[in-house]
């Protein structure tokens, strides 16, 4: 769009049709000559000059007219070839048609004049539309500051400078809290600012620092302004009120589309901690509840012990001792969730990746099960299926083995009987790690609950008479450590019963090995 | 027996819970309380070297761990283990890398302490006793100086980094071997980034013997830190 190149006269490519129907116009009188009257001439010169202001200034158009108003007295107006006029009917003629060809050539500029207003109002308005539209679609109205940008160069015709503030107005000009546009010199960088914090427009026209050879506009909201542009002005034009208002109406829009980004930032804000501060309390009213049973457990147990040993007999001794070891190893897999969630939680939390064999990982997970196979649980139950055709995956190995721990403690937990399999295979770019059970599966109300922190399902009895428990914080934790990675957690009803946790972790390119020979050893 | 024990420990109720399991087993044991009393006990003990064993704690109140090793590993007539807890898995893969023998995490079971405690003696001096070169558990058996690997009475072909790698943690059976030892062992120095090299062997080497990975007979995996060769005696 150029508003500013729209010309009051008429480009100058059109000119030679102007001079054109002039040279028409005097070929038709010559010709005519003779065979008319002078009057009827006359009408053939003001009919040309009126269709010659069609394509030409009216300030030449006049002139034109002017010079074959004489032309016209030297060739056709008797006495011939002198400018002198011997008749006051022909007087009068010739100013009548001077006075028409001004006229007309009068009314065609102004008509010009005026479609040329309002064309621009509606390239303007349409500017200011495109503009509006454009804030709307943007999540972010700091990245329109561009769009911004090309409008006012569009509209003033040079490159303007903006300030535009990231987020609430620092308390000194502080370059790095806003964006900068058009690489301000240090001295309109400090007027920019000076304008932001004014709220005010200022240079020539606005009636303040009228000296300046720039202008500067605020981005203004509905209080406050949010940034500031500045239009260096070329020596000769100064823009109209017209202009100034377009570039006011385009610098306010976006102010105000930062006004209200920033509003929905803070309240964003306001409502995530609100969250997070529920969650927190959420968090540690359910940790002290779910440390504080297996700690009676085992302080009723040590007690017990101290208490009645004489009058324990040794498998009773031994009941609770099994279960001080058991409370003991349930309150440290709470701890290592429960940590483990802060630290995924915490920003900036690197994970230690390396190339790792998920069969490996995987298979240690289930080895580590059955070497300390307890009372409680069942580890003969436990298999592990891998698909030789599992690549290395990229990971945490401590998490992914963290991960594993958990699901295969919640499908001993919830499934109370049938296989429970780990099974490892690649599939559609991922590899995945399932741990699938045929217990109860999970209520379709549960499906997503569970993976919050502290939700439990149902607490069945478990066959020894035993209530299950859950720590409520594993499968949180296993969703935050698939996350970590790139990958996610997925639970699947299965088609004959059970659940499937699955693990997506995604592949990359693992680094070829050289070659080596089969050899004997020698 | 009667080997003398160091346990550098923090916490009072652990340190005297394990100073007493220790004494039932028959060990003499001394304990610290901070690195600095530590190498004072060190400095003042009589014989040498002061203690075949050094039970150290990490997150001591007054030095890392890794400044304190740095003294008790001298010579390598001590055998030392670190006791980590969780979230310390950086500082003990460091310090298992600058010569500590073996790791136990927080919260282990006296069982698990006797048994590594164990193995670490009997692999103490390495460099005044001959090096262990023979194998045999479950039957497979491993000759390093005949370079001969059996597998229930029938010779095993591997290639040859195969055959070092395993050999490399014969030499260690019963501990474990970081990563980055191993790939520089086996492979080199310059190889110690290399680590998808060790997972691939490691499988190829687990096909070869027929270990499941779920029971594992002689490959363990102990993830984040290396790898452990099953210990004869287990």
């Amino acid at each position: 769009m150029t508003t500013a190149s729209t010309s009051l006269h008429p480009p100058l490519r059109d000119w030679p049709l102007g001079l054109a129907a002039w040279a028409l116009g005097w070929a038709a009188m010559g010709w005519l000559e003779g065979r008319v009257d002078l009057a009827n001439l006359a009408m053939v010169l003001v009919l040309a000059s009126a269709i010659a202001s069609f394509w030409l200034p009216a300030v030449v158009a006049c002139m034109l007219a002017a010079g074959s108003v004489l032309g016209f007295n030297w060739f056709f107006v008797s006495p011939k070839h002198s400018l002198s006029v011997d008749l006051s009917q022909h007087a009068l003629l010739l100013l009548a048609m001077l006075a028409v060809s001004w006229v007309i050539a009068a009314v065609m500029g102004r008509q010009r004049a005026l479609a040329r207003d309002a064309q621009r109002q509606g390239e303007r308005v349409q500017q200011l539309q495109r503009f509006g539209e454009a804030l709307r679609d943007s999540q972010e109205p700091a990245q329109q500051a561009g769009a911004l940008f090309a409008s006012l160069e569009a509209l003033l015709g040079t490159a303007p400078r903006l300030l535009v503030l990231h987020g609430p107005l620092p308390a000194s000009d502080d370059d790095s809290a806003a964006l900068l546009l058009g690489e301000p010199t240090a001295h309109e960088r400090s007027g920019l600012w000076q304008c932001l914090r004014q709220g005010q427009a200022f240079g020539p026209g606005t009636g303040r620092h009228a000296e300046l050879r720039e202008c500067y506009f605020p981005l203004r909201g509905r209080q406050a302004a949010f940034g500031a542009a500045m239009v260096p002005l070329t020596l000769d034009a100064t823009p109209d009120a017209d202009t100034r208002a377009q570039a006011q109406a385009l610098c306010d829009q976006l102010g105000l589309a930062l006004q209200r980004a920033l509003a929905q930032r803070l309240a964003d804000t306001a409502r995530e901690e609100a969250q997070l501060q529920n969650v927190r309390n959420a968090l540690l009213a359910a940790i002290s509840h779910d440390f504080r049973t297996p700690l009676a457990a085992i302080l009723g147990a040590a007690s017990a012990l101290r208490e009645q040993q004489g009058r324990l007999s040794a498998a009773q001794q031994d009941r609770l001792l099994d279960s001080i070891d058991q409370e003991c190893r349930h309150l440290s897999r709470l701890t290592d969730n429960t940590l483990q969630l802060a630290r995924l939680d915490a920003p900036g939390m690197a994970l230690t990746l390396d190339w790792e064999s998920p069969q490996e990982l995987a298979g240690a997970v289930l080895a580590r099960r059955r070497a300390r196979n307890g009372v409680h649980e069942d580890a003969s139950r436990l298999r592990l299926r891998v698909d030789p055709e599992t690549p290395l995956v990229r990971c945490d190995a401590l998490l992914i083995s963290q991960l594993l721990d958990n699901l295969v403690d919640n499908a001993l937990k919830y499934a109370t009987e049938g296989p429970i399999e780990l099974l490892v295979r690649p599939q559609a770019g991922h590899v995945v790690l399932a741990v699938r059970d045929r217990g109860p599966g999970v209520a379709l109300a549960w499906r997503e609950r569970i993976f919050q922190v502290f939700q439990r399902g149902d607490d069945r009895p478990s066959p020894d008479g035993a209530r299950t428990r859950s720590a409520g914080v594993g499968l949180a934790v296993c969703r935050a450590i698939a996350q970590a990675h790139g990958g996610e957690l997925r639970l699947r009803a299965r088609a004959h019963g059970g659940a499937s946790f699955e693990c997506w972790l995604p592949l990359q390119a693992v680094p070829a090995l050289p070659a080596e020979s089969e050899a004997a050893p020698p | 027996m009667n080997e003398r024990v160091l346990l550098v420990e923090d916490d009072r109720e652990l340190r005297t819970t394990l100073r007493e399991a220790l004494a039932v087993e028959g060990y003499a044991v001394q304990t610290a309380a901070s690195a600095a009393d530590a190498l004072a006990q060190w400095r003042h003990a009589e014989a040498s070297p002061p203690f075949e064993l050094v039970l150290l704690d990490l997150g001591l109140p007054d030095a890392d761990g890794s400044t304190l090793l740095a003294t008790l590993c001298r010579g390598r007539d001590t055998a030392v283990l670190v006791i980590s807890a969780r979230g310390a898995e950086g500082e003990k893969v460091a310090l298992l890398d600058q010569g500590a023998d073996d790791y136990l995490v927080k919260p282990f079971s006296i069982g698990e302490l006797l048994a590594r405690m164990r193995v670490a003696l009997r692999h103490r001096g390495r460099a005044a006793q001959p090096a262990i070169t023979r194998y045999a558990h479950a039957g497979l058996e491993v000759d390093l100086a005949a370079h001969s690997v059996q597998l229930d009475g029938q010779a095993l072909h591997l290639t040859p980094t195969e055959f070092r790698l395993l050999a490399r943690l014969v030499r260690s059976a019963g501990q474990v071997v970081t990563h980055a030892k191993l790939l520089a062992d086996v492979w080199g120095a310059e190889y110690v980034q290399h680590t998808h090299y060790l997972r691939l062997y490691m499988g190829q080497l687990r096909a070869k013997l027929g270990d499941d990975a779920a029971a594992p007979r002689w490959l363990l995996t102990e993830p984040g830190v290396g790898y452990r060769l099953a210990s004869p005696e287990a």
